[in-house]
């Protein structure tokens, strides 16, 4: 710590014009060897210094304070606790389910339309980014209040089965189900599969399947054979960032699904407001950011963190 | 190969369940009956009045607008400097500045406003413009890092080392040459910030009391006991103001470069 409060002083102290002149003496551009053998405070990282500082004291001390919190409110028994509790033990492998079930559906119906997206004429492109952009920005509160609003049992769907359609006498149970849950998390995490799915598409050289269609290959094949394993890097990316996402989710199950299903989100929250519990919370938290960032360190090998993270820059849930 | 007229129709289909809910939701805004019906009974902005005349719904529009542009500002402070230090600095290996700096993108929300809470509680600042403004700042900061890092690696070191040889200090070089030119990066970024900041519930939850809530932690209380009109008319608001930013971003740089070609 010390080291690093060295870093401006330094740094500003260096007089300016033996900066560019000493540069020069070198030699026209050789950098001193010494230099670059023994990192030491620079001017840069005298610029990073302000920056560093705050995501150390604003999000590494909130984060260190969860696993300390987790271990001693009242003590490491928390995590002895989680693993012997049959109800959170369940709620871990719905989660689980639930995550996994998501991203397929993410992945299966986000494939075709980041396919037609990416090989289509201009409207039809210009229509299916519109439509995704406009669901891909619309918050994740408000998608779901919509969901609520279509599957209640007031909802669009039962006024149109019922009073116009006249299938059915009482309301059907839409809401509060795992079946709501579904509908609403892959509503809201499609988009990051399409956007992955799009960009791996876009980056096949046409080339490529042009030379298999002339070597005679059928348009079915020419897709099992060259598209689709080409495009499977996006399809990663696509999917890992979906799971991971999905593994956290609170607001959506909270408001679709019933309350016989509590996922990892909602058991984490229940700790803390419901059974005050704080200990438990915590270390249910530690828990599943240790998942989260494990099953992306795993798919980092694969295909990079960059392309994974980099899916929907700018919008996160 | 173009795709197939199955596939096309199939993403048209899918296309419209993508844009459904947000247009159901502002039609069940416009109507001018008292409860949420589709298709609503009627035009009118009632809903809106109403729900920018309340008090409640005022005080907590105000919160999001403070703590977003807070947050927008710390987060572009703060990404700038990091993206400094991963592209240029020696002191610390870039590759551990970038996983510094794009950690928060991965945690999840639900246990970073633990983080927050437990914190914020502890140092009394729990419930207050600052508090959350420099929660959400830590979730903006990655959007601000990325953009400008990758601003960084497009400057043209000649142009800077030009300032320094005509005697500018490497302070004056970078507040004259070097920030101006990532500056438009920043501000994308700082736009992204201001968004996830402006509808983020999870955190907000955390961070809320009854005297301090932002728009979506109210919209949250009052969606949990149903449906309403004002509801809608608050989601809708929510949507726009996301919407013209998003815009902003995505449409904004290509926009400004084809105003400056013409002139």
């Amino acid at each position: 710590m010390s080291a690093l409060s060295q870093i401006p002083a330094r740094g500003l102290e260096r007089d300016p014009v033996t900066g560019p002149g000493g540069r020069a003496g070198d030699g026209g551009g050789t950098p001193a060897p010494a230099r670059r053998r023994f990192p030491r405070p620079d001017y840069w990282s005298g610029v990073g210094l302000p920056g560093l500082l705050f995501v150390i004291a604003a999000f590494a001390v909130p984060m260190v304070v969860v696993v300390v919190k987790s271990l001693t409110d009242p003590s490491p028994e928390n995590y002895a606790a989680i693993f012997s509790s049959a109800v959170y033990q369940r709620s871990v492998w719905d989660t689980l389910r639930m995550a996994l079930v998501v991203t397929g559906l993410c992945l299966l119906i986000g494939y075709p339309y980041a396919y037609a997206m990416a090989r289509s004429g201009r409207a039809m492109r210009t229509f299916l980014t519109v439509a995704l952009m406009l669901a891909f920005w619309t918050s994740l509160l408000v998608r779901t209040y919509a969901w609520q609003i279509i599957l209640n049992d007031t909802g669009i769907v039962n006024t149109v089965l019922r009073e116009w359609l006249g299938l059915v006498s009482e309301p059907v149970r839409l809401i509060r189900t795992p079946f709501a849950v579904y509908i609403g998390m892959v509503h809201v995490l499609m988009p990051y599969a399409v956007l992955a799915l799009f960009a791996q598409l876009r980056s096949i050289d046409p080339d490529v399947e042009r030379a298999a269609r002339g070597m005679g290959a059928r348009p079915w094949r020419v897709f099992a054979r060259v598209t689709l394993p080409l495009s499977l890097p996006g399809a990663v990316a696509g999917g890992v960032l979906v799971f991971v996402l999905a593994l956290g989710f609170y607001i959506t199950p909270q408001l679709l699904g019933g309350a016989r299903q509590i996922y990892v989100g909602q058991a984490i929250m229940q700790q803390i407001e419901q059974f005050l519990k704080p200990g438990v919370g915590a270390a249910m938290a530690v828990l599943l950011f240790a998942a989260v960032l494990a099953v992306l360190a795993v798919a980092a090998r694969f295909v990079g963190l960059g392309r994974i993270l980099g899916v929907g820059m700018g919008r996160r849930r | 190969m173009r795709a197939g007229p199955g596939v096309r129709v199939f993403a048209c289909l899918v296309a419209l369940v993508f844009v459904a809910p947000t247009l159901i939701v502002a039609a069940t805004a416009v109507t001018s009956g008292s409860m949420v019906a589709f298709p609503p009974n009627g035009f009118s902005l009632r809903w809106f009045e109403e729900v920018l005349t309340d008090p409640e719904w005022l005080t907590a529009l105000g919160n999001s607008v403070q703590v977003g542009l807070l947050a927008a500002v710390l987060a572009m402070v703060a990404g700038t400097s990091l993206a400094f230090a991963a592209a240029r600095g020696r002191f610390l290996p870039p590759s551990l500045v970038t996983g510094l700096a794009v950690l928060p993108m991965t945690v999840p929300l639900v246990v970073a406003g633990i983080g927050f809470y437990l914190v914020y509680i502890r140092v009394g600042l729990s419930g207050s413009v600052l508090s959350l403004g420099l929660a959400h700042a830590v979730l903006g900061l990655p959007f601000v890092f990325v953009n400008v890092l990758a601003a960084l690696t497009g400057v043209d070191r000649r142009v800077e080392e030009a300032a320094r040889v005509s005697g500018a200090t490497e302070t004056v070089t970078l507040l004259r040459i070097t920030l101006p030119l990532v500056a438009p990066a920043a501000l994308v970024g700082g736009v992204l910030a201001f968004v996830s900041s402006w509808d983020e519930v999870v955190v907000a939850l955390f961070l809320n009391t009854p005297q301090f809530r932002t728009l979506p932690v109210v919209m949250w209380s009052q969606v949990r006991s149903g449906v309403e009109p004002s509801i809608s008319a608050v989601a809708t608001l929510i949507t726009l103001v996301s919407l013209v930013m998003a815009a902003l971003v995505l449409l904004g740089p290509a926009l400004l470069k084809r105003i400056r070609r013409r002139t």
